[in-house]
């Protein structure tokens, strides 16, 4: 077991690695100047361009800037920003914002998800089955730019203005009741997909021949329900869980922006835009870890809810 | 794996404390007000940089350091600089200029404001080796082209030759040329001073100091800055200040990323002042706030440039002309931008003296005489239009892109760039020959500042003279109102040269811009001066 985990982690040394380089490398293939991207729409003074050139390192070929960052990166040293900030207290900032926002979103996604699919193959074909059905279609096929700023107005605005205070419009100053909002927004599609996937995973587990078999043995439905049939159909749920942690910490761009959290996904954005290699190759490689991370730990979660599975 | 019921709980504890952990993360992180003395909150975008004066040349941190620094000279109802924390600023011959400082001025921690200080700061900026994005403002003082030599090649000394402290108030300034508007100028951010504690052992200036900026204005930083993660700054009056003091003790900037955001946080009670409505947001703050909605003229003006230096298509000023007749400004500014921008009739903005009203006669929208004068001109078949899409410019470059199509029966080919540097770059390698838009606001409220940055031949190495145009005669006429003994004489000039751009039209003025904000119940007596900055001594908490 813990030769696995062990080697699970010695196998993503070089994965990161290859992450490093690669990103390295595609944002030193973007067309633009990063000092001039600096300068907004007035041209900079060609000597103050080439005294920050020198100082970045960007006269240089791309293997010799790709050398100094991951020399600087073995030190502990993610680099600077064109604006003279520390990458790394950037970085840890930003990761703050993100990670509560995930969780948020995370527990929403499989409080909400998995209650309400629960609900809906308990209540197979009536109409609260429907009725979940026709409301997850919905809030799949509406874009999140949409239902953020349509709850943000109704919500946080309009109900402000009634005298309730409940959802905050934006920003981390207002502690955590400011993620609820942004958090159910992010979690929005995946709630839909999550009680889908538990519905239809549940009822034909409740199909089962094992299921009939512990019903007719008597055991209360909580039991049936609960241990053997909602264990079994937790292992796709977990797969999908999993995979979307990493959706959900970088590509949370437009909720991050309407409801003002500096997280991660914005600072990529921008990052990109202005080809700030250090901090695009810095978020990345973090992700690329959690995304590892997380994979290892649905991997051994496997094995928690299905005892036929084994590591060795 | 088997997993026993004490794993199973320590997991499932293991999940309750990261959640909870996040949530205290985020309660700790938050703006922290005392109930007692709420401050006044005012909408800001992220800075693009630490502060500091000589570095900071974007409106965001500008609109922070404003309220930190005092300036040497402020802006009057009439537009005229008025001396601030200069007692004088007086020359014989506008090139040898006598600054002193009032007294009474301290630092935020106590130090006294000196002459010195402004030297320090100066000279600091203007030299290259300190890559500070304000250097180019001090190239009229004597002694700058010793500090910066040029690319590659080493500074030998550390002060202009120019700037020369005459007493602890007293420095004088002498120009490498006469220059009328020198006072006008030092209203700007660039000319702010520098105690000595900002300078570190190595005589740069320090990351601390850049994060807590010690300014003699009247608010001070009440922490330091965490670029990145705080997502407010927060100041505090600072009460030995000898000048009019504003009438409330607490200032916090919010920061937002997105204007539409930060208009939803005004209408929920969250925000007090928002300064930069975005076009979407104008019909509901129009109606929500009636009285407290704001709306003045911006010193701003946008234009349609051509690339004059190298290609031929456009060499025509008939052409040119013509495309200019052919833009329907009116509509544009009312439909496109909701009324937030005005027709543009001249080089020079309605806010500045020298501005005279419908001064460009081809700026008048003229779709037949537009026609008429292109094709006889035989004007090109095709022409190529091209701006950065990452500003709010794509609807009413098409727009003009229509009207040109409409209007002068030829084909206009939009092309975006992600952004206004990539324009530029295509310029600089003559890959793009098309036009493009380009916009201006401005440093200091003078007219010449819509002249000389934009359109005079030293400007195509070190300023924004993108078209490449050159004019003898208009750097002529520059050179005469720099050295003009009064600003008004000086005036008579600078509108000499922009009848002359008016003549040869080398951009196309297409709109001035407008400022929009709204204000909540909490706070009355918000104005917006000539710098687009918040008038804080005007500002008062209602109720």
């Amino acid at each position: 077991m813990s030769r696995y985990i062990l080697r699970r982690l010695i196998q993503a040394i070089p994965v990161l690695l290859g992450a490093t380089l690669l990103i390295y490398a595609i944002v030193f293939a973007l067309p633009g100047d990063p000092i001039a991207a600096l300068a907004g729409e007035k041209r900079m003074d060609p000597d103050i361009v080439d005294v920050l050139r020198e100082q970045y390192h960007l006269n240089d070929p791309f293997l010799v800037q790709y050398w100094h960052y991951i020399v600087g990166l073995l030190g502990g040293d993610f680099g600077t920003t064109f604006a003279g900030v520390g990458v790394g207290d950037i970085m840890a900032g930003k990761f703050q914002v993100t990670i509560n926002l995930a969780v948020t979103a995370l527990v929403m996604e499989a409080v909400i998800g998995v209650g309400l699919g629960l609900y809906a193959a308990l209540r197979h074909g009536g109409a609260g089955d429907s009725l979940i059905l026709a409301a997850t279609l919905v809030l799949i096929s509406v874009p999140v730019l949409v239902t953020g700023f349509v709850l943000q107005l109704l919500l946080g605005v309009r109900l402000k203005q009634a005298g309730i205070d409940l959802f905050p419009v934006a920003g981390v100053s207002e502690g955590w009741r400011g993620y609820l909002l942004p958090g159910f927004v992010l979690a929005g599609t995946s709630i839909a997909y999550l009680t889908r996937l538990t519905r239809n995973s549940l009822v034909e587990i409740m199909r089962t021949d094992y299921i009939r078999t512990a019903v007719a043995k008597g055991l209360p439905r909580s039991r049936v329900v609960g241990r053997h049939a909602l264990r079994n159909a937790l292992i796709p749920l977990i797969t999908y869980l999993g995979a979307d942690l990493g959706a959900l910490m970088g590509g949370a761009v437009i909720t991050e922006t309407i409801f003002n959290l500096p997280g991660i996904g914005q600072q990529l954005f921008s990052s990109v835009y202005l080809r700030e290699q250090p901090v695009v190759v810095g978020i990345v490689t973090v992700l690329v870890l959690i995304y590892i991370l997380a994979n290892l730990v649905v991997d051994l979660l496997y094995a928690v809810l299905d005892p036929r599975i084994r590591y060795e | 794996m088997r997993v026993t019921k004490g794993a199973r709980l320590t997991a499932g504890a293991a999940l309750l404390a990261l959640a909870l952990a996040a949530c205290g993360n985020s309660a700790s992180s938050g703006g922290g007000t005392a109930s007692g003395d709420l401050p006044v909150r005012m909408e800001l975008g992220e800075p693009q940089k630490l502060f500091h004066p000589g570095d900071t040349t974007e409106s965001e941190g500008a609109e922070v350091l404003a309220a930190v620094f005092a300036p040497l000279v402020g802006y009057d109802e009439n537009k005229q600089a008025v001396d601030e924390v200069a007692e004088s600023i007086e020359s014989k011959d506008n090139r040898v200029w006598t600054v002193s400082l009032k007294p009474g001025y301290t630092w935020h921690d106590g130090a006294k404001l000196t002459a010195q200080n402004y030297v320090d700061a100066w000279n600091y900026a203007a030299n290259q080796d300190n890559a500070q994005s304000a250097n180019g403002f001090f190239s009229r003082i004597d002694g700058w082209a010793d500090l910066n030599p040029g690319e590659g090649k080493t500074v030998s000394t550390k002060e202009m030759k120019g700037l020369k402290v005459v007493d602890e108030s007293t420095f004088r300034v002498t120009l490498s040329k006469p220059f009328s508007q020198f006072k006008t100028m030092l209203g700007y951010t660039a000319f702010y001073p520098l105690p000595k504690v900002a300078f570190g052992a190595d005589g740069r200036i320090t990351e601390e100091y850049a994060r807590k900026p010690i300014g003699q204005g009247y608010f001070q930083f009440d922490k330091p800055f965490n670029k990145g993660t705080d997502q407010s700054i927060d100041l505090t009056r600072y009460d030995r200040f000898p000048g009019k003091k504003p009438k409330f003790t607490k200032l916090q900037f919010k920061l937002y990323t997105s204007s539409e955001t930060a208009f939803n946080d005004l209408a929920a009670g969250n925000l007090d002042i928002h300064d930069s409505l975005p076009p979407s947001a104008i019909a509901r703050a129009k109606s929500e706030f009636g009285e407290r909605y704001l709306d003045q003229a911006d010193a701003g003006v946008a234009y349609i440039g051509f690339p004059m230096q190298y290609n031929k298509t456009y060499a025509n000023v008939k052409v040119r002309e013509a495309i200019s007749m052919a833009i329907d400004r009116e509509t544009i500014a009312d439909k496109v931008f909701s009324g937030t921008r005005a027709p543009a009739d001249d080089f020079i903005n309605p806010l500045l003296d020298g501005y005279r009203a419908g001064a460009c006669a081809v700026c008048v929208y003229d779709p037949l005489k537009a026609g008429e004068q292109y094709t006889a001109n035989n004007g090109p078949k095709t022409l190529e239009l091209g701006y950065n899409s990452d500003g709010p410019h794509k609807e009413w470059i098409e727009a003009v892109a229509n009207s040109l199509r409409a209007n002068l029966g030829v084909e206009v080919k939009v092309k975006p760039f992600e952004k206004f540097a990539g324009i530029l770059d295509e310029l600089d390698e003559k890959t793009y020959g098309g036009m493009f838009r380009m916009g201006w606001a401005i440093d200091y409220p003078s007219a010449e500042n819509y002249l000389t940055p934009l359109f005079s031949t030293i400007a195509i190495k070190t300023g924004s003279n993108y078209a490449g145009w050159s004019n003898q005669e208009f750097d002529a006429l520059l050179a005469k109102g720099d050295s003009a003994r009064t600003q008004e004489e000086g005036l008579k000039f600078y509108q000499q040269a922009d009848d002359i751009l008016i003549r040869e039209m080398p951009y196309i003025p297409v709109y001035f811009y407008r400022t929009n904000g709204a204000f909540s119940q909490n706070v009355k007596g918000v104005k917006i001066d000539l710098l687009n900055q918040i008038k804080w001594t005007e500002v008062e908490k209602a109720g």
